[in-house]
């Protein structure tokens, strides 16, 4: 078959090269017609040299630090205002209030109601979108600059003055229940929810950050209002200005838009720990009857972003998992076609970090990816990375970091991740020099150590007749759960009266 | 449905700001693409944009084939051939492309529509060359063999099980073309049929590579650090030789008749929480600049942003929906005016379709506020610019001028002409191909579905 098929081409490309060689097709003054069309790539010429803006940093009076990186060119500014606190600081029993607060910024601020905040955001051409992460809440737009001033009086608005009416935070509400069971009944987003539930336990990065159906609807008034008074503060928060803006010019606009915030006399609240011991064995299987796919998910616990080995860490996952080329995606993907990705990411918070693998593939599929899963774990702990590897995925990673810098929007997540943890500035510009530094010993030692199978926490969630029995004979301590009756507020995914068990 | 890119995947800064078009109301200036036309003499079509504001260049090979192409029987192997299209060739071996992007530090990838496919890669700019070679290599030296193919076909059902069996509105969505067209191609779902991609052979892919990958049915385009004198004769070498077949690049020649009556249909899901609505209807075809521009800004006013009608109506003010959505999808043939709406608990599709008939006749014929055409034009403007901030969104603009709008010149001329669009334009195409022609609606509504025996509460422990 191969054979016969390399015929048949060879035939209607030959016919080609006659026709090209018989009566030359490219007349253009620099064509070389006659030149043979080479065998091999063209080698590449020298490296270009890629210059990364450098980030202008100041500090208002009230505690507010303000961070503007200028790229002219385009008329387009990136104006990002993040807070230091986001779901990490949910109260027991209140998944999603963080989230849920910055969600209800724009629904009514300084005297204005939710459609005129949305009319006068879109009429400037952007749009406000708010949201909670882990470690951060963050409020942001994208505008031409001359629509740059009112965009941060719009800001400060909704920052500083948001209403939390009654009538919204039910909307809200509702909403954002009709969300989550959109997002549950998604295989790969609930395995990845309850295997983030394994690794943390009921620490503060265990519960689910968008909150649960039942600790959404929990939330009150004056819950909202607390943690904004809390924790929406200038001493608390980061003006990020990206674009078409001089520091001289992003100082004085911070200044009217958000130099008289007071600060409060409190002290800011303490982080809680993010991890806690989990109470999930060690594989999880969910059936989400009529799936069409499974979702598998391996999570594991990682160091915290102010580890030493936080580039180590990015190399690591890089090889893993990071990338179309690396080892899950070859390996589940490209070799075995039983996904349409899988890939890794390696998610370094204030307090601890989440390594997550994860592939959707067909429900009877899902034993043998949850096996080619664990294999990269060890083997990546296990053996060296060769050489050319490791160049491979490095240069992806840095050619993956220099193109998200050159949107404003890109450039002002970038400062904002830094920023958020107290990084220097300046590593902004350090990236590829501190990536190309990373050795495949110290890869290795580091998947070693932060891979262990044993400390895996494996979730598939799918239509599970077509796999539970096999994993269950593979895994027998499996433990199978219904996915309409998770208690997904529960560290243990039961409902209170039949936790014990 | 058409497959689009992920993401736009390379950034850089348009600094030649030659021409500018004031914008009546919104005062915003937008630089024009200043582009490059050449077509080499085997029809091979090269655009290009010098920029060196990053040290990268954007390299993209647009076909015009697409989904409307697939073979009798053989729906979705435009995007299966796609797939291929990154296994070995003559001179490369499987994922060479990989090694020549990502490896180096670049990106790849490619999508599949209804009209175009296109391939598309962003690269350090001392990577051009290799690029340029390299997409000549697989135009002119495919050479897939079976095991590639086999194995490429099942990540192919995985993609199809991923983006219509798991998503909770996969199967909505995939469903919108087979219904709203009766006679055209366009009726094939881009991605397929799992029993049709089953029945795709070896030979399918050699025969679709010979009547469609040709230098005069391509457009080649670059964007970002490059020399254009270097350029072109790079081009010249590696895609000069390829001589252009002498029989004819087949043309679709079905002609999707008017629609004679309402038709209404219904589809269910078993993972579905919430119902749903969809809605379509005919329009020109996207080169008919003049009705397209301003079904556009019909579609941004009814439902761009939190502000416009669709979501002011039916998420905020009555609580019907939770999502909803209008699309103006031109296309190089028939297009489609679509709205849709994902229901709050609670409530049933046809709340939600009354809203929406009620919002679409209200613009149609009501006066629109000068405020709110500013808004939707100033959002859409603004959104071109964040666009033309990387080589590779430059360069996709120029793509889809080029292959679906009616020419490259368009991706300039569009934009005059949506500063220009006004409420009487919008009234006028409103009631020519909305509310003054016929509607194919679906219903998409969750099943009941059982609970597995032996599972839930730990019990199977």
């Amino acid at each position: 078959m191969k054979r016969s098929t390399k015929a048949l081409c060879l035939a209607v490309f030959t016919a080609v090269m006659t026709t090209a060689g018989g009566a030359p097709v490219a007349p253009a003054a620099t064509a070389a017609a006659s030149d043979a069309f080479p065998d091999t790539p063209p080698a590449p010429g020298p490296v270009p040299k890629l210059t990364v803006p450098t980030p202008f940093a100041q500090t208002l009076a009230n505690g507010l630090q303000l961070i503007s990186v200028q790229r002219t060119g385009l008329p387009l500014v990136t104006a990002q205002l993040v807070l230091r606190s986001g779901g990490e600081m949910d109260p027991p029993r209140l998944a999603g209030l963080a989230d849920l607060t910055a969600n209800l910024l724009t629904r009514g601020a300084a005297g204005r109601t939710a459609p005129q905040i949305a009319a006068s955001a879109e009429a400037l051409g952007g749009s406000l979108t708010a949201a909670a992460g882990w470690d951060e809440s963050a409020l942001g737009i994208t505008v031409t600059t001359p629509r740059l001033p009112q965009a941060l009086d719009l800001l400060a608005d909704v920052v500083r003055r948001p209403a939390f009416s009654a009538a919204e935070l039910k909307r809200a509400q509702t909403e954002a229940i009709d969300d989550l069971r959109l997002m549950l009944s998604r295989p790969t987003a609930l395995a990845s929810l309850v295997a983030t539930r394994g690794v943390f336990g009921d620490g503060a990065y265990g519960h689910s950050r968008n909150g649960t159906p039942a600790s959404i609807a929990r939330i009150t008034r004056s819950d909202v209002q607390q943690l904004h008074r809390t924790l929406y503060r200038p001493d608390n928060a980061i003006l990020i200005l990206t674009g078409d803006i001089a520091p001289d010019r992003a100082r004085q606009l911070a200044q009217a838009s958000f130099g008289d915030w007071r600060k409060p006399a409190a002290p800011l609240p303490v982080k809680p720990a993010g991890e806690a011991a989990s109470r999930l064995p060690a594989i999880v299987l969910i059936d989400q009857h009529g799936a069409g796919q499974a979702g598998v998910v391996v999570a594991h616990a990682a160091p915290s972003r102010s580890d030493a080995g936080y580039y180590v860490g990015m190399v690591a996952n890089a090889v893993l998992g990071g990338s179309y080329s690396a080892r899950l995606n070859e390996e589940i993907r490209i070799k075995r076609g039983l996904s349409y990705g899988a890939s890794s990411r390696l998610e370094p918070m204030s307090d601890a970090g989440l390594w997550l693998a994860a592939a959707q593939t067909r429900n009877p599929s899902a034993p043998q990816v949850v096996d080619l899963m664990l294999g990269q774990f060890t083997r990546l702990g296990h053996s060296r990375v060769s050489g050319p590897e490791l160049a491979a995925r490095k240069a992806t990673l840095i050619g993956n970091y220099g193109r998200r810098l050159e949107t404003t929007d890109g450039l002002a997540a970038q400062v904002a991740e830094l920023a958020i943890y107290g990084i220097d500035l300046r590593q902004i510009g350090d990236y590829a020099e501190r990536v190309q530094a990373v050795t495949p010993k110290q890869v290795e030692a580091y998947a070693r150590k932060h891979l262990d199978v044993d400390d895996s926490k494996v979730v598939v969630v799918g239509d599970a007749t077509q796999f539970a029995a096999a994993l269950r004979k593979a895994h027998p301590q499996a433990r199978l759960l219904e996915a309409k009756a998770l208690d997904l507020d529960s560290p243990g995914l039961l409902p209170a009266a039949t936790a014990k068990k | 449905m058409s497959l689009r890119p992920a993401a736009l995947l390379v950034s850089f800064v348009l600094l030649t700001a030659a021409i500018v078009l004031p914008s009546t109301a919104a005062q915003l200036s937008i630089p024009l693409i200043q582009y490059h036309e050449r077509t080499l003499p085997n029809g091979l079509q090269v655009l290009s944009v010098e920029n060196h504001a990053s040290p990268n260049v954007a390299v993209q090979m647009w076909y015009h084939v697409g989904s409307r192409d697939d073979p009798r029987g053989r729906s979705g192997f435009a995007h299966l051939f796609e797939h291929l299209m990154f296994k070995s060739t003559k001179h490369m071996h499987a994922e060479q492309l990989d090694r020549l992007t990502e490896d180096v530090g670049g990106a790849n990838n490619a999508s599949t529509g209804d009209d175009v496919t296109n391939y598309f890669e962003v690269v350090p700019s001392n990577y051009l060359q290799t690029l340029l070679w390299a997409e000549a290599e697989r135009l002119s030296n495919l050479d897939v063999d079976q095991k590639n193919f086999t194995s490429e076909r099942a990540v192919v059902e995985e993609e199809y099980r991923t983006r219509v069996l798991a998503q909770p509105y996969g199967k909505l969505f995939n469903a919108i073309d087979p219904y709203s067209y009766r006679v055209h191609p366009y009726r094939r779902p881009t991605i397929g049929s799992i029993e049709d991609l089953e029945a795709a052979s070896l030979p399918d892919v050699i025969a679709f590579h010979h009547t469609f990958y040709r230098p005069d049915n391509a457009t080649l385009i670059v964007a970002g650090d490059f020399d254009p004198k270097q350029l072109d004769a790079w081009v010249d070498r590696y895609f000069g030789w390829i001589p252009k077949p002498s029989t004819p690049v087949p043309q679709v020649t079905a002609k999707e008749p008017a629609r004679r009556k309402n038709r209404r249909y219904t589809v269910t899901s078993a993972t579905a929480p919430l119902p749903a609505l969809a809605q379509t209807w005919l329009i020109p075809p996207a080169a008919d600049s003049a009705d397209y521009v301003p079904l556009q800004v019909a579609a941004a006013l009814l439902s761009q942003g939190d502000s416009s009608r669709l979501y002011q109506s039916l998420v905020y003010r009555h609580e019907v929906a939770q999502q909803v959505g209008a699309e103006a999808d031109g296309r190089v043939g028939p297009g489609l005016f679509t709205v849709y709406a994902i229901l709050a608990s609670g409530h049933r599709p046809a709340e939600a379709e009354k809203l929406l008939n009620e919002e679409i006749d209200w613009l149609a014929t009501q006066p629109i506020p000068a405020a709110e055409l500013d808004k939707v034009k100033t959002q859409l403007l603004t959104g071109e610019l964040g666009q033309r901030q990387t080589a590779q969104g430059v360069a996709f603009a120029l793509g889809q001028a080029a292959l679906i709008d009616g020419g490259p010149q368009h991706v300039n001329t569009d934009l005059a002409l949506l500063q220009r669009v006004t409420a009487a334009d919008v009234h006028r195409v409103l009631q020519k191909y909305v509310t003054g022609a016929h509607s194919v609606t679906i219903d998409y509504l969750p099943q009941k579905v059982p609970v597995m025996p032996g599972a839930g509460q730990g019990a199977a422990k």
